[in-house]
């Protein structure tokens, strides 16, 4: 039966491709090539790498080969962490399981097509991430075409045995613990893991293997490149069959893949057994919803919305926010992954090898476009969710009196608070560690609270340009190409800014170091009204397109 | 009152309702009858301001939907046929919330809430979340909602799917109630033997056309075909 259930998806796939006309297909070309471009970049970026540690005297081919193994390692994690994440999902709340499950189909099937799917959807995002990468490596290496071949070969049974941790995690927890609650639970130890991974990654400094000077004796760096990295772990399996395709050794290729090969099709048989034992009574269990007792109480909000009718009714949509995404284990799963954003941000910040205050206050000025971006990146998932979240309840707010403004200022009014303490916490705690300067830090505090309210407004402003109230996940979201344009004139926008105070800071750093009469005030109030018009603009367009979209939106 | 003149709606060369009009009086119950994909669920959407028509005009409580939507909307309660609900909030909390939304007095609200609970049997559940509730309890609690803050104009898209017959009796006398204190009840439905008992006018849509509006009596004698004596066989001679 798994046969016709993989044709049903390829007939899925067939159709969403043929559907592609006119505009649609003018928007998915340009995502497509917007994406190739990034790739592109990366590609440039890694092949920059590689051929400068390759062209290390002695070490350099051990060299690529120990990063290699290192991102192989990485990738196995990721994928591991991402099935955890999206198997609950994608096994048990999957929106055609009930139609499934009342077809004349045996469960071990459906398992097995969900366990793909689950599978797919944890590892595309990061094979292709990592593709320019093994490009990059096989042309450093100067390799056949072949090569390119054997890597795919190999991905098909790592990622399904990084894929079948997942797979295997809720099989056995829903076995054991049947209940909605799990998936939540699952969610946050989800998020947890991706977090600490994260971190843990990046405080063990991994920059340092990249310098042999910050290691003491020479052979024990060469002895830690020759070792294997995780020699259990599929990613060593991998990369030794790399190498060995790479010294044209076939027998010990052979015997590389056949390990991974034998692994995975050993673990999908126990997959595939265990799931006739272990799935119905986990479906069966994930149909009920978890017992709450909410109380009959009167909010806070209710009674200031009593007092001043006229807040009334943005009160009542911020309550109706407020106990939701309280009651949301999803959004809690994603202030853990946002807080250890925050934490390897300032940790890397504290890292810098900055010696000179003049340095360190400029790097401080700098500073706003990074912080700026990693609130974008909070931003694509907070506030441009913000409007799509509303999903099939939707109807009541477009058939209530309330106008399309109104909903979209209560959701500013929800995400303005939070942008505005995180860009505060950013940018006052990585000044106060790069010991910046009076002038630097009130200017960068001010623009970045300025750049606060405009990132929040864009993103509630294209989240209500390209509202999709079907979605079953913030992650569809984020890859849309609404998210993706969001991103990108945040990126913009951030990129003008520090360019628009460039000006007045070069002044400030003539004046530093000692230059007579820096100050132009002509060119200080130019950059001033630049400032004040790059805010204004990019806060209007957004905000104004979103109301002017979302009211036209039908449903 | 309800009015809709010359209503069309297109989605791109499909005409989904097509030069549309009729009038529903204060007090009265209006069936909107047709096949699946007649046009009957665009027309109630484009009345409730959820979409918006391609031309023509639609009005309710005499408020231009168009012109004026946040009066009509305040005036009007639209229950689709399917009961998309907030699924983290409980059902007291969303009583609460279509009570604050439509300006409904906060003590108001905690005197009557109660008794809609009770009468739809919903009190026990009425602290748990919506996610938990099947569908024909959504439906009752969005009818209980309606009854709160006592409209107007009333749009009704299929009201009794996946209620108990107990909840579809009570619903029927909540219909006359409502329909008694003046409001103006437009309700798309396919149970046709609910229509020919409940309303006091019917109009069947067909590709987009209203084929034919008046009372039941009247729809009935539309037809001169022999044996008729329901409101389903004229449904099924002037739709076939």
């Amino acid at each position: 039966m798994l046969p016709v259930l993989l044709v049903r998806k390829a007939v899925t796939l067939r159709n969403a491709l043929l559907g592609l006309r006119g505009w649609k297909l003018i928007k998915n070309l340009l995502f497509a090539g917007v994406g190739m471009l990034m790739l592109a970049a990366l590609y440039t970026g890694f092949w920059r790498l590689l051929n400068y540690l390759e062209g290390v005297e002695l070490i350099g081919p051990m060299l690529s080969w120990k990063l290699t193994s290192m991102v192989l390692l990485m990738t196995f994690s990721m994928v591991i962490v991402s099935s955890i994440i999206i198997s609950m999902t994608t096994l048990y709340y999957s929106f055609d399981l009930k139609f499934l499950f009342s077809c004349p189909l045996d469960s071990r099937s459906v398992f097995m097509d969900k366990a793909l799917e689950t599978v797919f959807y944890s590892s595309w995002t990061l094979i292709l991430a990592i593709l320019p990468y093994i490009i990059a490596l096989g042309r450093i290496k100067g390799l056949d075409f072949g090569f390119y071949l054997a890597y795919l070969f190999l991905m098909a049974p790592f990622v399904m045995l990084a894929g079948a941790f997942g797979i295997f995690f809720s099989m056995l927890v829903m076995y054991y613990f049947p209940s909605s609650k799990t998936r939540d639970v699952t969610w946050m130890l989800g998020s947890l893991s991706v977090g600490f991974v994260y971190v843990v990654f990046r405080f063990s400094r991994p920059e340092r293997l990249l310098r042999p000077d910050s290691l003491e004796v020479v052979a024990q760096y060469i002895q830690y490149l020759q070792s294997p990295t995780a020699p259990y772990m599929p990613s060593w399996w991998v990369t030794k069959a790399m190498v060995a395709y790479s010294a044209g050794s076939w027998g010990a290729f052979a015997a590389s893949a056949g390990v991974l090969c034998g692994v995975a099709g050993a673990l999908y048989l126990l997959i595939y057994h265990l799931a006739g034992r272990f799935y119905m009574r986990g479906f069966s269990g994930a149909q009920g919803s978890p017992r709450f007792k909410g109380r009959r109480e009167t909010l806070p909000e209710q009674r200031l919305g009593a007092r001043y009718p006229f807040l009334r009714p943005s009160l009542t949509l911020y309550w109706k926010d407020r106990l939701m995404l309280a009651r949301d284990a999803r959004y809690w799963s994603q202030i853990i992954l946002i807080a250890a954003l925050v934490a390897v941000y300032l940790f890397s910040i504290r890292q810098l090898p900055l010696d000179s205050p003049d340095i360190k206050s400029f790097i401080s000025f700098l500073n706003v476009g990074v912080a700026g971006f990693v609130m974008a990146a909070i931003g694509l998932r907070f506030t441009f969710p913000a409007i799509s979240l509303e999903g099939s309840s939707y109807w009541l707010l477009k058939s209530a009196p309330l106008t399309t403004a109104a909903v979209m200022r209560e959701k500013l009014m929800v995400s303005l608070l939070p942008s505005l303490a995180v860009g505060f916490l950013l940018i006052t705690v990585s000044n106060h560690l790069l010991g910046a300067d009076l002038f630097i830090s009130v200017l960068s505090t001010f623009t970045i609270l300025v750049a606060a309210v405009v990132i929040t407004v864009m993103g509630i402003g294209f989240g209500a340009v390209f509202p999709d109230f079907n979605v079953e996940n913030i992650h569809q979201l984020e890859s849309s190409y609404g998210g993706f344009l969001y991103m990108a004139c945040a990126m913009g926008y951030l990129s003008l800014l520090v360019g628009v105070e460039a000006w007045p800071v070069q002044m400030h750093f003539a004046e530093r170091f000692g230059r007579d009469n820096p100050w132009d005030p002509r060119a200080v109030a130019l950059s001033a009204a630049l400032f004040a018009a790059l805010n204004a603009a990019a806060f209007y367009i957004p905000w104004k397109a979103g109301v002017r979209n979302l009211e036209r939106h039908e449903l | 009152m309800i009015e809709i003149n010359n209503l069309t709606k297109t989605f791109g060369s499909f005409k989904a309702v097509d030069g549309l009009s009729l009038r529903v009086e204060p007090g009265e119950i209006f069936g909107f009858l047709g096949p699946n994909g007649a046009g009957k669920t665009t027309t109630v959407k484009i009345l409730s301001g959820i979409m918006r028509p391609t031309s023509g005009s639609v009005s309710v409580a005499g408020f231009d939907v168009a012109a004026r939507p946040l009066d009509a909307k305040r005036a009007m309660a639209y229950i689709p046929d399917e009961p998309f609900v907030y699924p983290k909030l409980t059902g007291w909390e969303f009583m609460r919330f279509i009570g604050d939304i439509y300006a409904v007095p906060l003590h108001d609200q905690k005197k009557r809430i109660p008794g809609l609970l009770d009468m739809f049997e919903l009190t026990a559940a009425s602290g748990e979340l919506l996610e938990s509730y099947s569908h024909g309890m959504k439906q009752k609690l969005l009818i209980a909602s309606v009854l709160l803050r006592r409209p107007r104009a009333v749009l009704f898209d299929e009201p009794t799917v996946g209620l108990d017959p107990k909840s579809i009796r009570r619903f029927k006398g909540l219909l006359a109630d409502i329909a008694r204190e003046g409001a103006a009840v437009f309700m798309c439905t396919h149970i046709l033997d609910m229509a020919e008992k409940l309303c006091h006018t019917v109009g069947i849509i067909y590709r987009g056309r209203l084929i034919t509006k008046g009372t039941v009596e009247e729809v009935k004698k539309m037809t001169a075909a022999p044996g008729v004596r329901s409101l389903e066989d004229v449904f099924l001679e002037l739709t076939e």
